[in-house]
């Protein structure tokens, strides 16, 4: 009698979140067959392949934006994060240091600066307790700026090490999509299955219960930005091998953009605490989807950030209710 | 008058160690004398009401027990020994939980993540990596759930989807899982409907079953005259009472506050 008062989710409610909770699988299916149909040459291996590759380095970007978002913050400079990386790190290893710092060590070093300048962010809002839109603004100018005092023009010639990750193949298979995959699997874990992914939703939900229950929010703080930076700082090499140049333009125009809408789009609120990182995938593989079918039916360049921009608008009103009905689904009856 | 008020308070840890004793605990906020030599004791299993209007420095006695302020000066007695309740962390590792009426739940989280939120249980993954036992969690809330008669279909359930009465519950059920000693409730009626009001009362006779003492702060006599076993008046930073339910009515702690008041005024 009295277990029995614990099972009143129904298997046919819990069908139903299940469904709401991966509409955006359901959309990106719906939508891919869509293109198969009426796309010619869309259906091939070669084309999907491309389609997960050219969503890979973006993908660094907006798993950075989701958990910064779960975290209840905001990234502005995460993109300009990606690109002064690049440039600083390409610098260091073909200019500044050439032939003391190999090349391939940028590999290394640009994930770790990257977490460098996300660190920045992480002691301006954990420590000084700067608000997070108007602290990233500051570094997104300064890192967006600085890269063009480092550099005005491209550096080439950047060697077969270095641009693997983001240009090689491993098996026919484009190493990027293996470090999008593998990042979002150890992402996915951490959220789901360890204290911290549990603490960051919680400060994301409630920062004053989480304080209360003796979770640090500076520490929390600190450690989501450097992540951030870290995966910006991936996105930063991984943008290096698919443009295998690293223009002092790298990472930016609608970057930053595209790592809210993707993460938006899969599902993670602004209001913090609620979202996960397979949302996100999706997101980021939705926008690569209607990127790579505008551009096989040669759609104009500035008619696709159009589209773009109704992609994010239609999201967010699906999302919106979808969280309505979630929520009509999952109160109970009897509630006041 | 404070050193008879001194005595009275000892007089009632006569079961032998008190659980908590407060002496001559102050606390300034800058010129602010919030507290004046605060001294009471509570006995294990006890429930306290701890009473007083607007500004007689409930809330500030409660943020030093459960480690959010320090104080200014006084002693702190946990068991017979002397404690630095310097944290949270500090308050909870001794044994003393405080729910804040329903500000301490995150409502995007389940109820099984709120109960267990910041002392988590875990589980070796791959032999080395710690990782959250959700399981057991479930488990553990579940049967908290039933005991505390809580109307809550599942502990996945989102908190935000219940009463204000049962986030208190969801609060209390951490108390009663981590066995704490002495759980505080700060006016955890206040905001309540009376049916609300009534559920948390049956909390409060729970938590005293499990032998857990506890220190009801409000303003609404009514409600704790219910439960309390003993009663401790404040005003303006001092107790001005500390006197046995069976010595006291509900009008007797009403004139206490008003006598007391109309003396200062």
């Amino acid at each position: 009698m009295e277990t029995a008062k614990l099972v009143q989710t129904s298997s046919s409610k819990r069908i139903q979140v299940f469904v709401l909770d991966n509409l955006i699988w359901a959309i990106m299916i719906v939508l891919f067959i869509i293109f198969s149909l009426t796309i010619p040459n869309f259906f091939t291996i070669l084309n999907i392949h491309f389609m997960f590759y050219d969503a890979s380095a973006i993908g660094m970007l907006v798993f950075a934006q989701a958990l910064i978002l779960i975290s209840g913050n905001m990234d502005l400079s995460v993109a300009r994060n990606a690109g002064l990386t690049a440039m600083f790190i390409g610098m260091l290893v073909r200019v500044w240091a050439v032939g003391v710092i190999p090349t391939w060590a940028g590999i290394i070093l640009m994930p770790l600066f990257g977490g460098v300048l996300g660190a920045v962010n992480g002691v301006l809002v954990g420590k000084v307790k700067i608000n997070p839109f108007l602290a990233t603004l500051a570094t997104f100018l300064i890192y967006d700026w600085m890269t063009y005092v480092i550099n005005e023009g491209a550096i080439n010639n950047l060697g077969k090490a270095l641009d693997f990750p983001g240009g090689g193949t491993i098996f026919g298979l484009h190493f990027a999509i293996v470090v999008l995959v593998g990042v979002c699997a150890i992402l996915y874990y951490v959220l789901q299955h360890t204290r911290f992914g549990s603490y960051l939703r919680a400060i994301g939900g409630n920062p004053e219960a989480a304080g209360m229950l003796g979770i640090n929010l500076t520490a929390m703080n600190f450690w989501v930005f450097t992540i951030a930076g870290v995966l910006g700082g991936t996105a930063g090499l991984l943008y290096t091998g698919y443009l295998r140049t690293i223009p002092s333009t790298i990472a930016s125009g609608d970057a930053i953009f595209l790592s809210f809408a993707g993460a938006i789009i899969g599902g993670v609120s602004l209001r913090g605490g609620e979202g996960s990182i397979i949302g996100a995938l999706g997101g980021v593989l939705l926008l690569g989807l209607i990127d790579t079918g505008t551009t096989m039916t040669s759609v104009a360049p500035a008619l696709r950030g159009v589209i773009n921009g109704l992609i994010l608008l239609l999201a967010i009103l699906i999302n919106k209710s979808r969280v309505d009905l979630r929520d009509r689904i999952l109160m109970p009856r009897n509630a006041q | 008058m404070a050193n008879k008020q001194t005595e009275d308070g000892g007089g009632s840890g006569d079961r032998g160690v008190p659980l908590i004793r407060f002496e001559n605990i102050g606390k300034y906020y800058g010129t602010v004398h919030a507290l004046r030599s605060v001294s009471f004791a509570v006995a294990p299993g006890e429930c306290v009401g701890f009473i007083g209007d607007n500004g007689a420095g409930k809330s500030t006695l409660i943020k030093i027990v459960s480690g959010v302020t320090p104080k200014s000066s006084g002693s702190i007695y946990w068991k017979g020994e002397e404690v630095e309740v310097a944290s949270v962390k500090t308050a909870r590792k001794l044994g003393i939980e405080t729910v804040y009426q329903d500000r301490a739940v995150v409502g995007s989280m389940s109820v099984a993540e709120n109960i267990f939120m910041g002392r988590e249980l875990m589980r070796p993954f791959l032999g080395v990596f710690p990782r959250l036992d959700k399981k057991r969690m479930r488990e553990e809330a579940g049967r908290l759930v039933v005991d505390l008669k809580l109307n809550i279909p599942s502990p996945d359930h989102l908190v935000r989807f219940c009463s204000g009465g049962e986030m208190q519950g969801v609060a209390i059920s951490r108390a009663m899982h981590f066995r704490a000693s002495l759980v505080i409730l700060d006016e955890p009626t206040t905001a309540l409907a009376v049916s609300g009001a009534q559920q948390v009362l049956n909390f409060i006779r729970r938590l005293k079953e499990e032998g857990i003492a506890c220190i009801f702060v409000t303003h609404n006599l009514h409600d704790v005259y219910e439960v309390a076993d003993r009663f401790i008046v404040m005003f303006q930073g001092e107790v001005v009472a500390d006197i046995k339910r069976s010595e006291t009515t509900v009008e007797g702690l009403i004139d206490l506050q008003l006598a007391r008041k109309s003396k200062g005024a």
